[in-house]
């Protein structure tokens, strides 16, 4: 870089001033909301508005799991996200490896096509998915009700395509599909076949080859694809509010949105102490997710 | 013994390995070499079992293995970006092959030990790649290759990733190693320095066939056509177009539009007429104090210190001069040039060689 002149100097000194006088501004006005859900969670007599707690308690984040369900909502939402993830990440394992290897004809338009439908709005797509998921739970209720009788809906709630953990996880898991098969998709474009080749020499079955050399060679790509997916689904609040009915099934998104919609009054405390429960697996998993991110997206494996 | 009899392969309507015929002895170092393009990795990776054959066979120790799978064949192969799992230590990469066929640990840390030892990596087996320098991995690259024992090793370019100072200190190495294992190899390179240096026999590959095989300084001395006298030997063999009239007794007589003028004997009046090109390596120009030998100006002088290289001629068709020592010589200057005619070639227009033969 080029030395400055003193006039200079003084100059890049106030614009830098006056750069940074901006961006504090903007960020302290992203940063509030979230330490306004802190404090608010933290404190006896919660109001809307940002105030120091005059009495600091943890009597909010009781009431979430003693008097409203939180802990069954936490298990819900962890089970069925944790679920679809970990579908994402062996489907997207699997489908970015063939999409890699394979100069089928269709496989461009493959990539492009599956990218459309992150593309689509979820709204528009709920009307048909609720239509197809609705087929195919009475097709399975007709199935199961001969032979369980009265359990049909016990087994259900785990198997069925509407109001069931399955549905749930498969939904879920198809909205974060595309994007994981790109992020896998280009991975293994990074990741040079002689390793797979040394590996056929070396006398390695299909089996050992993907077990020993390839899943652990792949395992920054499934990382990334997996926590992006997670983040993603963890955010989602359509889907469960439309599949979803039962109390049971009611996931962290759903029981946050119903407290805050009760008519005769509006608990601040508890909304905030509910919201910063849901908040913090996000932001675990972008810590994880940041140091394999940098791994994926600066040139895959080095050594 | 490595046997291959009129091998062919081909992509969709593309043939690359045109017919090919190599035969390598037990314990040989052969260098397969050309330019790139020429078919050379793909017919290694033939040899490996990594790409099909279409036609012919492949022999290995007088068993035809055309299609028996690459880890059966008893080959091993040192990759060029060597392959090494980053996710592995120096020991697990070079133990891998023995930890597959579930080898006990002791057996395979006592073989490990072993090859680290010959390969001078005792020191570093519990690092990982990615804490390795290029030689090192290099090393690691083929204690993996030779800890299964094989009959025939295969490299593919080994080298290309070094730089210039490390490749030649490897090409010591390689050659040390090759004699201590007394090992059968089969290298690949697009550099023909690496193949004069280190090979018992070079193959010569160009356009998906073999254009000559044989000892280095067979091919040095007499290459069968114009693209392995080119290829081969460094500076390049001047290629001169010539006109080829026969003479009296025994003698074919050159000239060209740069001056030279000179008899070849021709015996059996063997080399070919009209228009031909000489090709002529650069130690076979000398310069002369004779009065009849052709005089030219010098373009460039390049001093090596033990050698200097004159670039005499036109600029279509610069002709290159060896000569001993640091001469006084500068650019601009006249030089006459007396012709070697032991070392003249002369290609027909197909680039067939015909050399110059006395009558016994």
């Amino acid at each position: 870089m080029a030395a400055l002149s003193p006039s200079e100097a003084a100059n890049a000194g106030r614009a830098n001033l006056m750069a940074y006088a901006t961006l504090s501004i903007i960020s302290i006005f992203c940063i509030i909301p979230f330490f306004w859900v802190l404090l608010a969670s933290l404190d006896g007599n919660a109001k809307l508005f940002l105030a120091w707690p005059e009495n600091w308690t943890i009597a909010n984040y009781a009431r979430v799991f003693t008097k409203e369900d939180g802990g069954k909502w936490l298990f819900n939402s962890l089970f069925m996200v944790g679920g679809a993830t970990l579908l994402v990440m062996v489907l997207a394992g699997l489908g970015g490896y063939a999409l890699s290897r394979t100069n089928a004809w269709w496989k461009l338009p493959f990539l492009y096509g599956i990218l459309l439908i992150r593309v689509l709005p979820q709204t528009a797509l709920v009307v048909p998915l609720y239509k197809l998921m609705l087929t195919l739970n009475n097709a399975e209720g007709n199935l199961l009700r001969p032979i369980f009788g009265e359990y049909t809906r016990a087994i259900m709630r785990w198997t069925g395509f509407i109001d069931g953990y399955l549905g749930m996880i498969l939904l879920l898991a198809t909205m974060q599909l595309p994007l994981a098969l790109w992020i896998m998709k280009t991975f293994f474009d990074g990741l040079p076949r002689d390793y797979e080749e040394a590996a056929l020499m070396d006398g390695a079955t299909l089996i050992q080859r993907i077990r020993r050399v390839l899943i652990p060679l792949a395992l920054p790509g499934l990382a990334a694809a997996g926590l992006f997916a997670f983040m993603s689904a963890w955010g989602d609040f359509l889907l469960p509010l439309t599949f979803l009915s039962s109390p049971e099934l009611q996931t962290l998104p759903l029981g946050l949105f119903r407290a805050f919609l009760r008519v005769n009054e509006i608990d601040y405390g508890l909304l905030a102490a509910l919201a910063f429960i849901y908040l913090l697996p996000a932001v675990i998993a972008f810590g994880f997710a940041r140091r394999f991110l940098v791994q994926t997206f600066s040139g895959g494996v080095k050594g | 013994m490595i046997n291959l009899k009129n091998v062919r392969k081909s992509y969709g309507a593309v043939e690359v390995i045109k017919g090919v015929n190599i035969t390598v002895e037990d314990g040989e170092f052969a260098v397969f070499v050309g330019p790139s393009g020429c078919g050379k990795s793909t017919l290694l990776r033939m040899i490996a079992g990594l790409e099909g054959i279409d036609e012919g066979d492949l022999i290995l120790n007088g068993k035809r293995i055309n299609d028996v799978s690459p880890d059966k064949r008893g080959i091993a192969m040192v990759f060029q970006s060597y392959a090494l799992y980053p996710h592995m230590t120096v020991a697990e990469n070079i133990g891998f092959s023995l930890s597959l066929k579930k080898v006990p640990q002791a057996e395979i840390n006592r073989e490990v030990g072993a090859v680290a030892e010959v390969l001078q990596l005792t020191d570093y087996l519990n690092r990982r790649p990615a804490a390795l320098s290029g030689g090192q991995r290099q090393r690691v690259a083929i204690g993996r290759a030779i800890i299964k024992k094989p009959s025939l090793i295969l490299f593919d370019e080994p080298l290309s990733n070094l730089d210039s100072a490390l490749r030649v200190q490897m090409r010591a190495e390689l050659q040390r190693l090759h004699r201590e294992l007394k090992a059968t190899v089969v290298y690949v390179t697009h550099d023909q320095v690496e193949a004069m240096t280190m090979a018992d026999r070079i193959v010569v590959m160009n356009g998906g066939h073999v254009a000559q095989q044989g000892a280095p300084m067979d091919l040095y001395h007499a290459p069968e056509n114009e693209f392995v006298a080119t290829f081969i030997g460094s500076p390049k063999m001047n290629i001169i177009p010539v006109t080829v009239t026969r003479g009296n007794g025994g003698v074919a007589h050159v000239e060209s539009a740069l001056g030279l003028s000179f008899d070849l004997p021709d015996a059996n009046n063997a080399l070919p007429q009209g228009a031909a090109k000489l090709g002529i390596r650069p130690e076979h120009l000398r310069l002369s104090t004779d009065s009849n030998a052709v005089s030219m100006e010098v373009a460039i002088v390049e001093r090596l210190g033990v050698e200097t290289y004159l670039t005499v001629g036109t600029t279509e068709n610069p002709v290159v001069v060896r000569t001993e020592g640091d001469v006084a010589i500068r650019a601009g200057d006249r030089v006459s040039l007396t012709v070697d005619l032991a070392g003249c070639h002369l290609f027909d227009s197909a680039g067939r060689v015909s050399r110059p033969s006395s009558a016994i």
